[in-house]
């Protein structure tokens, strides 16, 4: 084992600022090994300090904040586009976003604290591909796509696919996170996005629901429930989405959609949570989340105050 | 690696060439001799380097130094009018908010970012905004009370 | 008086990292990745190797050049069970606990130290950890120390009044079990401190982040065999510290690096370092039985108390000697103790060093004795206020000699806990409770009620009173003071101005106080004694040079000094406003024009010739009554209603209410700030806050990340009330408040908790009282 030391210092590394897309696409190509895309840092740094980044040759640091085309939030036609390093704050705050897909402006208005929001970007939310991202449940929710950009290539590719385990997405050598696009669905139902940590701010999620749900003459049309931290990746929940479509809106219908999700989370334990609390929180936190569809609002982070 | 950044700090032009490895709370602190930016966890979890980033409060020890070539950014000593001290630090020192003083450079920059960008808040906006500025002295208490004592200043037109 | 906070708002603090000096070189600590471990081999070669390393100090330097470390504690002088090891602060041959520091790395800059980190190549041979306290305590388990025969560094029995009398009078015995998670303060400024080494004159200088400078001092010297006047600490200003900076053991490998580079050296203490190795506290289980009558009389009470130590607690800290508060201070505030009967057990496990956090050991004993009250009131179905009530010590019965030997100088706990309930809206709250039931709802109300010993000066260690302070009139006639009352955020500057303003009649512009070193003696702040014993000898000190002064004015004024008096910095005749003097002047007649040749003649005599007074102070309470270690006893109550969400097990906090007696305030707003302070420092413990170890002894979370400390969201609205019973014992009456605030917090949010619970039957076995144990508090509790 390593010895032990508070901090690590960042190491040497070699620095580059592509101002636009294809030059930053050109360099990793060009660099292949040991690039690092950085643009709020708010995952990378800290990482480094940990020792987390290994310096076996050369690293080179590709500091993708100055691209100005990947910092936009634009409406065109019925889909919200967002670049990847549009800061979650700006996300949060984006009148564009909370509007039409409120759920994933309650998250990044959530995440961290305002000093990481300010920095911390939504491509890097999902690139970093931590299982409790809390952009991930509302984008999985929404259906989410997002735009991955080669040299000479790009791929629109569903969120869904997107994660492939924690910390690990199929972004390959060379490719960067461009864009997030979110078709706009206009619930009629209503959608929600709650957040359970261990305290009342600026806590990573223990579990984090997205719901958004959609009704026809008091019968469940659509469902969808996207849920963070309690498994390797973010996930949506299927089984339970299938479980109450067709079915008609009432609390105990709810309650049991809600206890499905519990068969398809594979939560772990750790030092923030056990297996088994995460298990039945998903369980709690997604029934809360589809009832509060129903009364119009959305429940913010779980403060437990009231 | 050095790469050369041009960073205007605290209305002041600087040009400098910065070491890749170093975070811009490394630079304020050891180049530009800016004390009040404070070494807290260097993890982004406590605030006491907060700074404003182009007006946006951040963590100055997640940024690295390379990345605010062309960037505005402002510490406490920038609110100062020469010796005077801005209303929003003697809001601080009037309602007995600073104890140690480790986290008030930070939260202050929190704050007056929040008085600047919010017209109205509740309390509960308050308490929000600065959720990334750990006190372990003061319960947080007498800063929300300088906070909005801070903000009657503002109100009244006693604000820069 | 407010120059301090002009500084520390505007950028000019002077913070152990804000420090520069010419050719300064930097120290990291590296250290062990295994709780257990042999050291086999320590190779520095390729770490020296790297460009801008100056020196690497290991072990092995350590044993040549230093003696181990002071013992801050002995009490197997007087044949108790009390092991104190040898103990130096770079591991020699063994390591003990994960982060123990193995080798100190000098280097041009931080950057390079820290790269050097990973080239120095060390062999452990792994050892069997044992990180649980109770498997530490079981025959056959790993030894943290080979040379004693098992891991009980402290074995104690603390036997009061008659315990089989207590339990045969009383109608029933209840069973109490009570465990307080691993915890500290970690205050937003880690430890840190600047060694200089002066080789022409052998003087080390150092500028310290710590609470006790003149300690520091005597134990920093006592390690690198340097004769105390030849080290001198200046404390800069601190970033907070709760106890977690009174010690000095990483200091001492600073010093010996500045010796070894002749550079000064200095050393900052990233975050995670201070999670990892120390120092913590609390980690505390009491197993017992409290003797009760049916009318809710507390008669005795009989426990196990067993503390973690982690490794050792004696030398790299006072930890051990927190045993003594912990069970001394059980019986609170309540009369009718007819026996106290505590075994109390502190044992090593592989875990970072322990020592003070605001608290020490007292909040243990008064933590435990809070959850009993709640738990007899429960079962005898006697409402808390009550319980307490007609337990209390009566006002008329003060000083009042407690049964386990302290003597609570002066209080009024009916009118403070009364205050407290209506403060708290209790009435109000209990008739929302039952409402919130009828809904499926679950509020709870809890109260906690605490007398806080303040002021040590107890025997067998480096804790044993020792105060001084000075006040002056420098030749141009402004006032300096100082004492040994460290400021390290508490409002120590403010109160000392305000103390000297007011005997001196100064003008508070005109007094400075001196930053803190340790030229003087004294015992530096911990103990909340910062009020009592530096602000008592403060007031001897002032009131000699006011004296003084006053004989000095009515002699150059040619008026008597009983018409003399001063206001605002001028002396004037109260007799004939015509004269007068300003303190300028003054100081200039004594020092100057005429000088002492101008003196009264009886001054001259007797060699009083300089506006120059140093004073001490001890405390008459422990001076008449040896047992009472404590000089001052404040009281306090704590009112918490809370609501818990029994699906995630969620607290929050609806109503908080707090009441305070700490004796004669000398500064309101100093003390509400500690109060808030405080409490918000105990909800933390109460709801979030826990170190935790894994079998191994690997900590799960040494960063701010894991270990969850209150936010601005996570801190409610406090409603504040004061009754002042003045303390016959201090100079004004006032008392230590410093760690009250802290011990009812936690006891009312855990109470509260338990009473918002208290239809699913459950008793509240630990804190901190996270979400998913308060969870697993209720589906456990349906299911059995």
């Amino acid at each position: 084992m390593r010895n032990f030391v508070g901090l690590r210092a960042i190491p040497e590394m070699e620095y580059h600022r592509p101002i636009a897309l294809e030059q930053a696409l050109k360099l990793l190509s060009e660099l292949k090994e040991g690039c690092k895309i950085i643009a709020g840092g708010t995952d990378l740094v800290p990482a480094a300090r940990r020792g987390r980044m290994s310096s076996s040759g050369h690293i080179h640091i590709i500091d993708i904040s100055s691209i100005k085309d990947l910092d936009y939030i634009i409406k065109e036609d019925d889909m919200i586009r967002i670049g990847a390093i549009t800061r979650l704050s700006e996300v949060g705050a984006s009148t564009v976003v909370k509007e039409h897909v409120s759920i994933l402006a309650e998250a990044a208005s959530q995440l961290g604290s305002l000093q990481v929001r300010n920095l911390g970007t939504i491509g890097g939310n999902l690139c970093n591909a931590s299982p409790a991202a809390d952009t991930a449940p509302p984008l999985l929710a929404l259906d989410a796509r997002v735009n991955i950009r080669g040299i000479g290539k790009q791929r629109l590719v569903p969120l869904k696919e997107f994660f492939t385990g924690p910390g690990e997405t199929i972004l390959a050598p060379g490719e960067i996170l461009a864009e997030v696009q979110i078709p706009i669905t206009e619930p009629t139902a209503g959608s929600c996005f709650i957040k359970l940590g261990r305290r009342n701010a600026f806590t990573l999620s223990i579990v984090s629901v997205a719901t958004l749900v959609k009704v026809k003459d008091g019968i469940f049309d659509d469902v969808r429930i996207a849920l963070g931290a309690v498994a390797p990746t973010p996930i949506r929940a299927s089984r339970a989405e299938e479980h109450l479509t067709g079915k008609k809106v009432s609390e105990q219908v709810i309650d049991d959609g809600a206890k499905v999700v519990t068969s398809e989370v594979k939560p772990i334990s750790d030092v923030r949570a056990s297996a088994q609390y995460r298990k039945d929180m998903s369980y709690i936190v997604t029934k809360r989340a589809l009832t509060m569809c129903f009364n119009g609002g959305q429940v913010t982070s779980f403060a437990g105050k009231g | 690696m050095k790469v050369p950044i041009k960073t205007k700090v605290n209305g002041k032009l600087y040009e400098q060439e910065v070491e890749v490895r170093s975070t811009l709370l490394d630079i304020l602190r050891d180049e530009l001799k800016i004390k009040s930016v404070h070494r807290g966890c260097e993890d982004g979890e406590c605030g006491a380097c907060t700074v404003l980033l182009n007006g946006k409060p951040v963590c100055s020890c997640l940024v690295l130094a390379a990345q605010v070539d062309g960037a505005e950014i402002t510490t406490v000593e920038g609110l100062l009018k020469g010796d005077e001290l801005h209303p929003l630090m003697l809001a601080f020192i009037e309602n007995h908010a600073v104890q140690c003083g480790y986290c008030t450079p930070g939260v202050i920059m929190t704050a007056y970012s929040l008085l600047n960008n919010l017209t109205d808040f509740t309390d509960e906006d308050l308490r929000r905004g600065i959720e990334g500025n750990l006190c372990r002295c003061t319960g947080y208490i007498h800063i929300i009370k300088a906070i909005k004592a801070a903000k009657k200043c503002k109100d009244s037109g006693n604000w820069w | 008086m407010e120059e301090r906070e002009r500084r520390l708002v505007s950028g000019k603090g002077f913070y152990v990292d804000d420090i520069e000096l010419p050719n300064m070189a930097h120290c990291i600590f590296v250290g062990s990745p295994y709780a257990h471990a042999r050291i086999k081999s320590v190779d520095v070669s390729r770490a020296l190797r790297l460009n801008g390393v100056l020196a690497i100090i290991t072990g092995k330097e350590v044993a040549k050049l230093m003696d181990p470390l002071l013992a801050t504690s002995s009490y197997g002088a007087i044949g108790w069970h009390w092991r104190t090891p040898k103990v130096y602060p770079l591991a020699v041959d063994k390591v003990r606990f994960q982060g123990e520091p193995v080798a100190a790395i000098i280097a041009e800059h931080p950057y390079i130290a820290l790269d050097a980190a990973d080239l120095i190549d060390i062999e452990y041979e792994l050892l069997p950890p044992v990180s649980d306290v109770n498997e530490a305590m079981q025959p056959g388990s790993p030894l943290v120390y080979e040379e004693w025969e098992d891991n009980m560094q402290v074995h104690l029995e603390f036997n009061f009044g008659d315990i089989d009398a207590a339990f045969k009078e009383a109608d029933r015995i209840l069973r109490v079990s009570w465990h307080e998670g691993r915890v500290s303060g970690f205050p937003i400024e880690a430890r840190g401190c600047i060694a200089s080494y002066d080789r022409i004159t052998g003087m080390l200088n150092m500028w310290s982040s710590t609470q006790a400078p003149f300690l520091g001092r005597q134990y920093i010297s006592s390690a690198l065999r340097l004769p105390t006047n030849k080290v001198r600490i200046v404390v800069a200003d601190v970033g907070g510290a709760f106890g977690n900076k009174l010690n000095w053991w990483k200091d001492t490998v600073v010093g010996l690096g500045s010796i070894i580079t002749g550079r000064p050296v200095k050393w900052v203490e990233s975050k995670r370092e201070l999670f990892l190795t120390g120092s913590h506290n609390r980690d505390v289980t009491w197993e017992g039985e409290v003797a009760v009558r049916n009318d809710g009389s507390i008669l005795g009470v009989k426990a196990k108390f067993v503390k973690d130590l982690g490794v050792e607690g004696t030398n790299r800290g006072s930890a051990a000697m927190g045993i003594i508060p912990a069970c001394c201070s059980v019986p609170n505030a309540y009369r009718l103790f007819k026996g106290l009967k505590i075994e109390a057990c502190g044992v090593v496990t592989n875990k970072s060093p322990y020592c003070a956090y605001r608290g020490y050991g007292k909040d243990k004993g008064i933590k435990f004795m809070e959850r009993i009250m709640q738990i007899v009131s429960r079962e005898l179905n006697i409402e808390p206020e009550q319980i307490r009530l007609g337990n209390f010590i009566q006002p008329h019965q003060f000083p009042y000699k407690q049964i386990s030997g302290y003597v609570y100088d002066s209080g009024d706990y009916p009118a403070v806990l009364k205050k407290a309930l209506k403060l708290g809206e209790v009435d109000l709250w209990r008739e929302k409770q039952r409402q919130a039931r009828k809904q499926g709802k679950y509020i709870g109300v809890g109260v906690a009620f605490m007398v806080e010993p303040a002021g040590v000066a107890a025997p067998h260690c480096i804790y044993g009173g020792l105060t001084q302070a000075r006040v002056s009139i420098t030749s141009d006639g402004l006032v300096e003071v100082e004492s040994d009352q460290t400021e390290i955020g508490q409002g120590s500057t403010i109160t000392r101005t305000k103390v000297v303003a007011n005997i001196l009649g100064a003008k508070i512009d005109d007094i400075e106080v001196k930053r803190d070193t340790s030229d003087m003696p004294g015992s530096g702040v911990y103990s909340s004694r910062g009020a009592i014993y530096p602000t008592g000898a403060l007031i001897r000190a002032t009131r000699e040079l006011k004296t003084r002064m006053i004989k000095l004015a009515g002699h150059f004024l040619n008026e008597e000094p009983a018409h003399i008096d001063i206001t605002d910095s001028v002396f004037h005749s109260t007799k004939d406003p015509t004269k007068r003097m300003s303190l300028k002047e003054l100081a200039d007649c004594v020092y100057f024009r005429p000088g002492p040749r101008g003196l009264p003649h009886d001054m001259q005599v007797k060699h009083e010739i300089l506006l120059d007074v140093s004073a001490s102070w001890f405390s008459p309470n422990t001076a008449q009554n040896p047992t009472s270690t404590y000089a001052t006893y404040c009281s306090g109550a704590d009112i918490a209603v809370v609501e818990v969400d029994v699906e995630t097990g969620a607290v929050s906090i609806l109503k908080y209410a707090h009441v305070h007696d700490a004796g004669t305030l000398l500064d309101k707003d100093v003390v509400e700030g500690q109060i808030f302070g405080g409490i918000v420092q105990g909800i933390g413990e109460a709801l979030s806050e826990e170190l935790v170890y894994t079998k191994n002894g690997e900590l799960l979370n040494n960063s701010y990340t894991d270990y969850v400390m209150p936010t601005a969201q996570d801190s409610p609205d406090i409603a504040m009330g004061h009754i002042e019973t003045p303390s016959p014992f201090t100079e004004l009456g006032q008392k230590g408040i410093g760690e009250a605030p802290i011990i009812t917090s936690k006891a009312a949010i855990i109470n509260a908790i338990e009473d918002a619970l208290s239809p699913f039957n459950i008793r509240v076995p630990e804190s901190p009282a996270t979400r998913e144990r308060i969870r697993r508090w209720i589906l456990e509790s349906q299911e059995g």
